[in-house]
């Protein structure tokens, strides 16, 4: 398949440049909101596998963004390693636990999922303001500098450049595993259990896949979060944060890697500019969330019902050629 | 036209070179230090924040009037921080970064203002609490940071014991406290007082968020002590007293100043005037809020803002803490001359030592104590009326480093 | 703990349990309603529950009226705005052939706006009470201490939940609420106004926010973070069987008085975790609840 050059080319080139001048011009705070942003858009994206490719509303994935903080934090402070280290070991455990919190919720259906993922996530934010001896609890968690064989990071700047990296990285993995066969047995079992297990895919377990690898994801925007940070309260690791990264993937557009990247910028950047006006960001965010819902409801950039129509039928070919 | 260019080019150099050596510190010029201040300005901890920042804008609007220090005014950047850690953080970052401020004097909330103290140790700022306890970061002392001018967490409770054995008379104690660091940091020093004065006590910690307290004032019901030590915030407070009232429990109850906010409001929520009938209350001041020695910050506070100083409820009840801090940052600036840098300020903050006629006890640090005030006195509440009990009562904790 | 204690502990938890679980009973009975009406779960209920509160505060406060008017109104208030938003925005979204999670994303939508609108007068910022219409008095039962108030909040949800059920059973439109949730289509083809009922069982949900509201705030202060009552309604809703109105009676009073329970011998910590962990429990040991049917398999 030939590579066009098309509007997302486009797009990730220009930003790609305004993100190698920014440095040179403007000011550490700045940097900081987006570095913030890139976090933000690995959350997204983890949500987005889940969500978006296998159609499962789960709400547990603040909690395993948290996880992914403290595994990277700790392990930073213990042993120093290089920070890839840390973070892919935050990634590594949030997967673990993933794996097992998928394999009892994804039992349940719908509205069930999503309540019990909702009731694991508030549990586990109660589990990081009380298990003082690992997490500090309630006093929070300070974060030493990174490291990478002798550099260390000791502020946004200086961070910036690997958080870009990583999250650059992360992109490309998922839309990578959205054109793969994966992520076209993902939207199959999406649009239907039942029709995808006709055609031969393991439905359970493509779920199951799908939930462990978001936990990844946010499991690896926390060890990024680490990299620029240097203090962590489990105040922010709650529902709310759930709820704004959902908010992102379904104003962005549900089913759209664009739009999961939209959607976290946006939003990410209303969250900054507006954290003076906190009534203000709330009414806004509420009124987006209305008004998308009841105009726009697949979001900006509405998932391709095409590539999901076209891709079982091509699984179908190859899986009776295997 | 060689010459011309090389000598033009020369000047500009040294020019350049004079300019960034004068502005080495950030937030510095010849006419203006730029200070960051931050504080709850808004949402449901606001009283634990607003007039404090207010009362220091004051104190620095009359410093400017009076010349100024060293002939540079005070030009003041305000965030608001709104009592938690994530939006403190943020604003650290802002006014470091951003508005790239000499120093930071901004804090009230002691969990939240913790959080800073990694990032304002790398950063090498000088961070000046406002009214935040902060002993997280007090202990052990940062170079950069000082704070505590309204109490110590530790010299709160150290104080309530030491009034509830000596004045009360108590043997057996009942304490409520945070089940967080907040919390902690008073019970460590209650229970060393207890140690000291031979009396015990019976804890109960609770969640600041709790909506019914029926099990913890049970169970303190249950352990029939002889007083009751309330050293939560100011909304537990009113469920508290509330339900002591409601379970028949009538022995004297001590509250901290933490949960003094708004006292009006308390007594409003608690419903019912018989259940202020043996009631203290810890006050850090050196005299009842609105009494005679503290007229001058009052009236202060009337002329600079008359139309806050007309609606009820103000000015706020933490108000005047927010001189202390100004204070010391004022002084210390003197102390650092002409020519200050941060290494200068935060050396003179180290061996400040001054009466800001505003607080039960001295603004005194040492090189190894950043903590500011540690004295209080306790008033007598009835719902209406303050009375002031005679003393001070003096917490006995001291930080030995491990 | 001596025996005595221990005995003391169980009843003052089971009656002060019963209390407040009479509270989330009404207010998990919101939640099934409207979800076995529109299969919506309505994320924003807590915030419903705060902005009675809200509401009751400022018509008290802001425009002076007598409390006597400021209970009808805040009811009509109320009753009316969950029509409104149902009619005005969720049929939009079904309109726009949204589908179950984009509603879902509405009444999220709803508890923003609501959280900014609380927000914005600044009425949250000091915890205040609204009028108690029954003393705190101790009214002693066995060795348990209840006041009045707590009497005529349980009293008062349980007539509530009474009529409720009575309408549910024996009205029209409690029927037809009913009908419309089993099966939409047919009764659509009954002749039944869908957007009616629809509006109907939201009005009747904000009508609980506000009884919920108007009953336990005298107790516990208005404060913006009442709206985490919901969970706690959740939890008994999730416990009694999500599609099951009795159950989340039953489902209410046991998490109350479990609430109790886990605060009087175990640590006021854990009472936080509490409703989380039973929602767990529940749903991977018996996810239909206890008073749930076999739990409905979506069609595809």
């Amino acid at each position: 398949m030939k590579k066009r050059f098309s509007l997302d080319h486009l797009a990730l080139l220009v930003l790609l440049a305004v993100l190698c001048v920014l440095p040179f011009t403007v000011t550490g705070y700045v940097l900081y909101v987006v570095n913030l942003l890139m976090v933000f858009v690995v959350l997204a994206l983890g949500m987005h596998v889940v969500i978006g490719e296998a159609g499962q509303f789960a709400l547990s994935h603040t909690a395993f963004y948290g996880i992914g903080i403290y595994t990277a934090g700790l392990i930073n402070t213990a042993w120093h390693p290089p920070f890839v280290v840390s973070i892919l070991a935050g990634g590594l455990l949030s997967a673990v636990l993933g794996y097992v919190i998928g394999f009892l919720a994804l039992r349940m259906r719908d509205i069930y999922l999503a309540l019990a993922t909702f009731a694991f996530g508030e549990a586990m934010q109660w589990v990081f303001l009380n298990w003082e001896s690992v997490t500090n609890g309630s006093n929070g968690m300070r974060m030493q500098p990174a490291q990478l064989f002798g550099l260390t990071l000791t502020n946004d700047l200086q961070a910036y450049p690997f958080v870009i990296a990583i999250a650059a990285l992360m992109l490309w993995v998922t839309v990578w595993l959205s054109r793969s066969q994966f992520g076209s047995a993902l939207r199959a079992v999406r649009e239907s259990d039942v029709a995808a297990m006709a055609m031969g895919i393991n439905a359970r377990a493509m779920k199951q896949a799908a939930f462990v690898i978001s936990a990844a994801f946010a499991g690896i925007a926390g060890g990024m979060y680490t990299l620029f940070i240097s203090f962590i309260h489990p105040e922010s690791l709650g529902f709310q944060t759930t709820i704004l990264i959902l908010t992102m993937v379904v104003v962005g557009g549900i089913g759209s890697v664009r739009g999961a990247v939209a959607g976290a910028i946006a939003f990410g950047i209303i969250s900054e500019l507006l954290r003076q006006a906190l009534s203000i960001q709330e009414i806004l965010y509420g009124a987006i969330l209305l008004g998308f819902m009841m105009f726009k409801p697949r979001g900006l950039f509405a998932g391709s019902k095409k590539r999901a129509a076209k891709a079982p039928a091509t699984h179908a070919r190859q899986g009776s050629a295997a | 036209m060689n010459t011309f260019i090389k000598t033009t080019l020369a000047a500009v150099a040294a020019a350049t070179a004079l300019a960034a050596a004068a502005q080495s510190e950030p937030g510095l010029t010849d006419k203006s230090i730029r200070i960051g201040m931050f504080s709850p300005l808004s949402g449901n901890s606001m009283a634990y924040g607003f007039d404090v920042v207010n009362a220091a804008k004051m104190y620095y609007d009359k410093v400017n009037k009076e010349g100024g220090i060293h002939g540079r005014k005070i030009d003041i950047v305000l965030e608001d921080d709104r009592c938690n850690a994530n939006d403190l953080l943020a604003a650290v970052k802002k006014l470091t970064e951003q508005d790239k401020v000499f120093l930071l004097n901004g804090g009230s909330c002691s969990g939240p203002v913790v959080g800073a103290r990694e990032y304002v140790e790398r950063e090498k700022i000088p961070l000046v609490m406002l009214n935040a306890s902060g002993d997280g970061a007090l202990y052990p002392p940062s170079k950069y940071i000082y704070g505590a001018f309204s109490i110590s967490q530790r010299a709160v409770g150290g104080s309530m014991v030491q009034f509830a054995a000596e004045h009360l008379k108590a043997k057996k104690i009942g304490y409520l406290n945070h089940d967080d660091a907040y919390g902690g940091w008073n019970l460590e020093a209650a229970e060393f007082q207890a140690k000291k004065v031979g009396a015990t006590l019976q804890v109960q910690s609770i969640n600041p968020n709790i909506t019914d307290v029926t099990a913890p004032m049970l169970k303190i019901r249950a352990a029939n002590p002889d007083v009751l030590l309330v050293t939560t915030y100011a909304r537990p407070v009113s469920l508290l007293v509330k339900k002591a009232h409601e379970l028949g429990w009538n022995k004297p109850i001590v509250i901290a100043v933490n949960g003094t906010a708004d006292l009006k409001q308390l007594v409003e929520n608690v419903g019912n005037k018989d259940a202020f009938k043996n009631v203290y209350l810890q006050e850090v001041m050196l005299d009842v809020p609105g009494g005679e020695q503290l007229k001058w910050v009052y009236d202060m506070y009337k002329q600079y803002y008359p139309d806050l100083a007309a609606k009820p409820g103000y000015p706020q009840t933490y108000m005047p803490y927010g001189i202390p801090s100004a204070m010391a940052v004022v002084n210390a600036l003197k102390a650092a001359g002409p020519q200050p840098t941060r290494e200068k300020f935060l050396d003179a903050m180290s061996k400040l030592n001054f009466d800001s006629k505003v607080m039960a006890g001295p603004i005194a640090f040492t090189p190894t104590d950043h903590a500011a005030q540690k004295a209080a006195i306790y008033l007598k509440f009835d719902g209406e009326n303050k009375n002031r009990v005679p003393g001070s009562y003096a917490s006995a904790w001291t930080y030995q480093p491990k | 703990m001596s025996f005595d204690e221990i005995w003391l502990f169980l009843q003052q938890g089971l009656l002060s349990g019963l209390v407040t679980g009479s509270v989330y009973a009404l207010l998990a009975l919101a939640i099934v309603a409207v979800f076995k009406t529109t299969d919506v779960p309505n994320f924003a209920q807590g915030e419903m529950l705060m902005m009675a509160g809200y509401v009751a505060l400022s018509l008290l406060l802001l425009a002076h009226l007598p409390y006597a008017a400021v209970i009808p109104l805040t009811l009509a208030v109320m009753a009316l705005g969950g029509a409104l938003f149902q009619r005005v925005v969720m049929e939009r979204v079904t309109g726009s052939r949204g589908v179950g999670v984009q509603l879902v994303i509405a009444t999220l939508g709803l508890a923003y706006v609501l959280k900014g609108l609380v927000r914005q007068t600044g009425l949250g910022d000091t915890p205040r009470s609204l009028p108690s219409l029954f003393s705190s008095d101790t009214v002693l039962i066995g060795d348990a201490a209840l006041t009045q108030l707590d009497i005529a909040i349980f009293v008062v949800a349980v007539v509530v939940m009474v009529l409720i059920y009575l309408m549910f059973t024996y009205t029209r439109i409690g029927k037809a609420m009913r009908a419309v949730g089993m099966n939409p289509r047919a009764a659509q083809i009954v002749g039944i106004r869908l957007s009616r009922i629809r509006m109907m069982v939201w009005a009747l949900a904000g009508l609980i926010s506000a009884i919920a509201a108007l009953l336990i705030t005298p107790k516990v202060l208005v404060t913006p973070d009442i709206a985490h009552i919901a969970i706690l309604a959740y939890a008994a809703a999730i416990v009694g069987g999500f599609t099951s109105l009795p159950g989340a009676v039953v489902g209410g009073l046991l998490i109350g008085v479990v609430e109790n329970m886990v605060g009087l011998f175990i640590s006021t910590n854990a009472i936080v975790v509490a409703p989380f962990l039973a929602i767990l429990v529940t749903l991977i040991v018996r996810p239909q609840g206890l008073l749930g049917g076999k739990v409905q398999v979506k069609k595809v």
